[in-house]
């Protein structure tokens, strides 16, 4: 590694720590490197445009948040929530389960953990303290849990961040995230159950079966959209890109001519809303694209490659390293900066070791995600407990036991690549 | 209210409108794409261009004039536990570095920009120059808006706090 190269790095992780923006942190240290080295800076601003310029998959980035987005305003979580309130209200801790479900349902259609603890999140979290039935940390943590899933089972913004990095297909990529995303709903469920039990949660009031039909009747359009979107993007009738756009078309159909929720200026406010969180992570992108030119200019991802070969490692012991580094590296950072600044570092090292490049990315959006509920910066941590005014603290004593348990599914993730290829493998996937 | 802050507010609200209007057409030209393509068999080749442009411009004019200092992401560890004392010298030296960084390499940039012209797009046949240029106003925005911050911790303001709502792409 070259001294200009030190010194950038230092320069953007100084800037960085004080407050910069981290895309702009990384455009800046990519300036200078250039300079230093004596070349054109402008290098650095000409990587970054023709790189968005020629991002056509990332184009699904803002067009999943804008999806979101109009599923939130709409009433459709309302009645995704009955929906799941009619399936699994009965059971003991009742409101918990609901809350797993809906989360689960509701991944399919967005690609943000974010976007599910904001939208859904706000209404279960009220029904669940309404009353006093759970307390307000416990129903502040079980959704920050549950909203990982939201990213995990596709559609999927980081896996999206994830493709454009590692050069892997999006669809495969979605489809090796559904198994996952099932084991990790299905044992906060257990963990759900296990507390209900213990502290003796109520049951919600069941929902009589002869209502379920006209329930779901109500909920299904909504629960169409994860059909469409898979179904459009394995039939190979839409690149994922699109598919991103059909949803958001489907969500504003829906919410618009069924459930009669969205008005012109709500639109409207969708639109700003996405375009604002589309510019803030765009730059995050723009600032990695040119960085990541400096990253190759020297050749730093096969530099570590021969370090970690000559350290002799196994596939096994590589990913517990890097499943340490990304839950260390999530605690301070959100779930989109790690993915663009370090998995380019480490891409090489893992196709030298033979490890599945599909998997691997399950493996750390599955790892970022548990960055977004880890203190002290857990962004799934900070909305729900905004939510329910709890201090943060006591909502982190509730997560503790899903932390743990989706710690375990994180293991049996990285270490049955199988687990996680059986689907894209059906689908195609030579892998 | 005085007439520069009732333009700052015009100006800003012309500027959301540009952006919103940005990801609409975006998402417009998407379904269009997919309905020439697959109901009417006639693939159009525009809307791609056009998404990457509306994206390229989106990201870029949003940065500059619409994303507020709530929504950046940051590293807000280490800013969040400091003294007021020790975040408004964090602002002033962040902001100072960033502000001569971008505007050093300004002039260079600006020359590729200009570059660009000998370039089309494949499509619409619009000079690149067109295009890669809004990255001057986003250069110059990022320069005022870093002195800015460093004026108002001068003035013993600092960052707003991170508001984490609007990371809904994580």
């Amino acid at each position: 590694m070259t001294d200009p190269f030190i010194l950038s790095l230092i320069l953007i992780a100084v800037l960085a720590v004080m407050g910069l923006s981290v895309g702009i942190a990384m455009l800046c240290g990519s300036f200078v490197y250039l300079m230093l080295k004596g070349f054109d800076p402008s290098l650095a601003a000409e990587t970054m445009m023709q790189g968005l310029f020629n991002g056509y998959t990332l184009l699904a980035v803002p067009l999943f948040i804008l999806a979101a987005d109009i599923m939130n305003i709409g009433s459709l979580a309302d009645r995704l929530l009955q929906f799941s309130r009619s399936l699994v209200g009965r059971f003991r801790g009742g409101l918990g389960h609901v809350n797993v479900v809906s989360s689960l349902i509701f991944s399919g259609m967005s690609g943000s953990a974010v976007a599910d603890a904001v939208g859904m999140g706000r209404i279960i979290i009220n029904m669940m303290t309404k009353d006093g039935k759970y307390t307000p940390a416990y129903a502040a943590a079980i959704t920050a849990a549950t909203a990982t899933v939201g990213p995990i089972i596709p559609p999927s913004i980081p896996m999206v961040l994830y493709a454009l990095v590692s050069d892997q297909s999006v669809g495969y990529l979605f489809a090796a995230g559904i198994a996952p995303g099932l084991l990790m709903a299905l044992v906060m469920g257990i963990t759900n159950a296990y507390m209900a039990r213990k502290r003796n949660f109520p049951t919600d009031e069941a929902v009589p079966l002869r209502e379920l039909p006209k329930i779901t009747w109500k909920a299904l359009p909504a629960l169409m959209l994860p059909v469409i979107l898979l179904g459009g993007i394995y039939s190979g009738v839409m690149t994922p890109t699109e598919a991103a756009a059909v949803a958001a078309l489907y969500a504003l159909i829906i919410s618009t001519v069924f459930y009669r929720s969205v008005s012109l200026r709500d639109f409207y406010g969708a639109l700003l809303g996405s375009a604002r969180s589309t510019a803030a992570v765009g730059i995050l992108i723009a600032g990695a694209l040119a960085f990541n030119y400096v990253i190759t200019r020297e050749q730093l991802p096969i530099k570590v490659n021969t370090m970690i070969q000559s350290f002799e490692l196994s596939q096994v012991s590589f990913l517990i390293i890097v499943n340490l580094i990304f839950l260390g590296l999530g605690c301070i950072l959100e779930a989109g900066a790690l993915l663009l600044i370090v998995v380019p570092i480490l891409i090489p090292t893992a196709s030298a070791l033979g490890i599945d490049l599909v998997h691997f990315g399950v493996v750390l959006v599955v790892n970022g995600m548990l960055g977004l509920i880890t203190p002290p910066y857990g962004l799934l941590l900070f909305i729900t407990a905004n939510i329910t005014r709890q201090p943060l603290t006591a909502v982190i004593r509730e997560l503790i036991p899903f932390i743990i348990v989706l710690i375990t599914a994180l293991m049996v993730i990285t270490f049955t690549p199988d687990f996680v290829l059986f689907l894209p493998r059906l689908l195609g996937y030579q892998g | 209210m005085s007439i520069f802050n009732r333009l700052a507010k015009r100006a800003y609200t012309g500027a959301e409108v540009v952006v919103a209007l940005l990801l609409g057409s975006m998402f417009v030209t998407f379904i269009l794409q997919i309905i020439f393509r697959y109901v009417l068999s006639l693939p159009i080749g525009w809307t791609v261009e056009w998404v990457a442009i509306a994206w390229l411009w989106g990201i870029l004019f949003g940065y500059a004039f619409v994303v507020r200092d709530r929504d950046i992401i940051r590293l807000d560890i280490v800013y969040a536990v400091m003294p007021e004392g020790v975040r408004r010298a964090m602002d002033v030296i962040t902001g100072l570095t960033a502000a001569a960084i971008l505007a050093w390499t300004l002039p260079k940039c600006w020359e590729y920009v200009d570059f660009m012209k000998i370039e089309r797009t494949a499509y619409l046949r619009w000079p690149m120059n067109f295009i890669f240029m809004i990255y001057i106003p986003f250069a110059v925005a990022i320069i005022v808006r870093s002195l800015l911050s460093v004026w108002s911790a001068l003035l013993g303001k600092t960052h707003a706090k991170i508001a984490p709502e609007g990371h809904d792409y994580d």
